[in-house]
């Protein structure tokens, strides 16, 4: 069986630069795969290639056997590969139910006439989004708040909303990008619960992470990039004694924390 | 009653009210100032819907009002059409030529649009008095006949003031109508996640592009159609019609009403549609006066009508709320 995301010598210059440099992995189906790498390894940069908002140099990507490459990003994401931002967005002046409903409107196929007339089918597609929605909120524990603007909630529970909006139109995988970065710890393992949850449902997920105890606590597999380049793939155990990753990316107190713990 | 069912009465007495006006009283000071206002609402509520809805500021409205207005003008008096048809193509040349200017300038990006956008409408302006094999030049087109619509077994001469005044405002309330179906629906949702976060949209799958076209596409036929039948009002069309007086007026009644507010844009369009007139007596002074308006406005008033309640929505949310366990 061939992987769910099959990456292919992904490669992006920046002028002179080389910022991903003939990167492949692949993803399984059901997996969720943490993506790491010290600043400026090319971690955000692949996700912006793959989710095309950003242009490649080189290589090919394919969801399920269908060739994204070159897609703008709204036909990558109605391919069902959706991402969240590491800014996190929102739509602020939305209520988090049209903020999860606007996001599944597109991949329902309904016209513009039919959803002019409010026909029949645009109305049980908004229905089944509202159904979706308050069971995703129900998730994320928002529930008190569907009808608020979602200019009221916290960081953290933005980027609760964030994952929530990438899963509405039920993609087959999900890239989060720095989903915990600047949130409280007790938010990074709701967060976390959350994440573990969708997976079961089905999601395919791949994080973009510098925390390290959730990467390792989460993924069954991680990617690690150095300078552009994958210098390490495989299980949490395997990349944790890895010495070009102890070397390369945690240096020696990283590698401390590591096999002890955080201090 | 539903909220909902209540604005829909509202809407129907006031629309009921303003088509009774001239049954009470055949005030041409009146009737004009509902000309006006008609006209002018259907050229703000096009705006609103580009930059109110999908956030692209845009200048072209007066461009395509005056195209409007010129073809029907030219093609009446030429051709030989009818008001109706003259209109109706005016309406859809102004869609072609909103969606060529969107097309070409959208693919970069917002900005461009705007820009492009002024430089159309002050192109309009010199095509207009400059290409006077066609328009005639400086002087325009004027004496435009009586237009009139015979229907089996009904004929109307649109010869007194309010014929004018019926025509526009019925036209006006089936573009409010239009306006209001679309930001209500799934399209207005969409148009509104463009605006305000294009990349998260686009990363759920919306394309800009299509709403960006399609709301430029449907002010652009309001504002041409509208034109149509505001040069035989006046029964003149000449290169004023793509002045920038329109343009600010559009926008100082968009700005305070609210981008991005039906009922505020509404609103501030039937009270503002009086301003023009009263500031009748200092053309050169009018323009400092708008400009001085919207400075402020946007100053002490973000938002317009629209923002403050937006802001008040904001604030009880966010009011302290029993603890939930």
């Amino acid at each position: 069986m061939t992987a769910l995301l099959e990456v292919r010598g992904l490669t992006k210059r920046y002028l002179g630069l080389t910022a991903v440099d003939r990167v492949s992995f692949d993803v399984e189906a059901g997996a969720v795969v943490g993506l790491i790498g010290p600043n400026g390894s090319g971690k955000s940069t692949i996700v912006d290639c793959v989710s095309g908002f950003q242009a490649v140099d080189g290589g090919q990507w394919a969801l399920d056997g269908h060739v994204l490459t070159g897609l703008p990003t709204h036909r990558i994401a109605r391919a069902g590969l959706t991402r969240t931002f590491q800014a996190v967005r929102a739509y602020d002046e939305l209520s988090l139910l049209d903020n999860l409903r606007v996001a599944a409107q597109e991949s329902d196929g309904v016209g513009w006439l039919s959803s002019l007339a409010r026909g029949r089918r645009s109305r049980s597609a908004e229905a089944t989004a509202g159904a979706r929605a308050r069971e995703l909120l129900a998730t994320i524990e928002l529930t008190e708040y569907a009808e608020a603007p979602a200019a009221i909630l916290s960081y953290g529970q933005r980027k609760l909303l964030a994952i929530a909006a990438a899963m509405m139109a039920r993609p087959r995988l999900v890239v989060l990008d720095e989903p915990v970065a600047g949130v409280n710890p007790t938010m990074i393992r709701r967060i976390e619960q959350v994440l573990h949850r969708l997976n079961a449902e089905g999601v395919t997920l791949v994080i973009v992470e510098h925390n390290v105890d959730f990467i390792m606590s989460l993924c069954g597999r991680v990617v690690v990039l150095e300078a552009g380049r994958k210098i390490a793939d495989g299980p949490p155990s395997l990349i944790r004694n890895d010495p070009r990753v102890l070397a390369a990316y945690l240096g020696q107190r990283g590698a401390a924390e590591l096999r002890h713990g955080s201090p | 009653m539903t909220p909902a069912g209540r604005r829909g009465c509202a809407a129907l007495v006031g629309v009921a009210a303003l088509f009774a006006i001239p049954r009470v009283t055949g005030n041409e000071y009146v009737l004009a100032l509902g000309v006006s206002f008609a006209t002018f609402s259907v050229l703000a509520g096009g705006l609103n819907l580009v930059y109110g809805y999908t956030g692209l500021l845009s200048f072209a409205q007066v461009g395509f009002f005056g195209i409007g207005g010129y073809t029907a003008a030219l093609l009446v008096t030429e051709q030989g059409w009818s008001l109706w048809t003259g209109a109706a193509a005016g309406g859809l040349l102004a869609t072609l030529v909103g969606l060529v200017i969107g097309y070409s300038s959208l693919r970069l990006s917002r900005h461009s649009f705007a820009i492009v956008s002024l430089s159309f409408a002050l192109l309009c302006m010199i095509v207009a008095r400059d290409w006077v094999s066609l328009t005639r030049g400086a002087m325009g087109i004027p004496g435009l006949p009586v237009p009139s619509l015979s229907l089996p077994g009904w004929q109307w001469r649109l010869g007194r003031p309010s014929d004018f005044y019926y025509l526009l405002l019925a036209f006006a309330v089936l573009a409010q109508a239009l306006i209001y179906v679309i930001v209500t629906s799934r399209l207005g949702r969409a148009m509104r996640a463009i605006k305000l976060n294009e990349p998260l949209a686009e990363s759920q799958g919306i394309d800009p592009l299509r709403y960006k076209l399609l709301a430029i596409a449907l002010s652009a036929l309001l504002a041409g159609i509208v034109g149509g039948f505001f040069v035989f009002y006046l029964t003149i069309v000449d290169p004023s019609i793509f002045d920038f007086y329109y343009t600010e007026t559009m926008l100082i009644m968009v700005i305070i009403g609210g981008p991005g507010s039906f009922w505020g844009v509404l609103g501030s369009s039937a009270v503002l549609a009086a301003l023009p007139d009263l500031l009748r007596f200092t053309t050169d002074l009018r323009m400092v006066l708008y400009g001085a308006v919207l400075i402020a406005t946007m100053l002490v008033f973000p938002g317009g009508v629209g923002g403050w309640l937006e802001r008040r929505r904001l604030r009880r949310w966010r009011r302290p709320r029993p603890a939930t366990p």
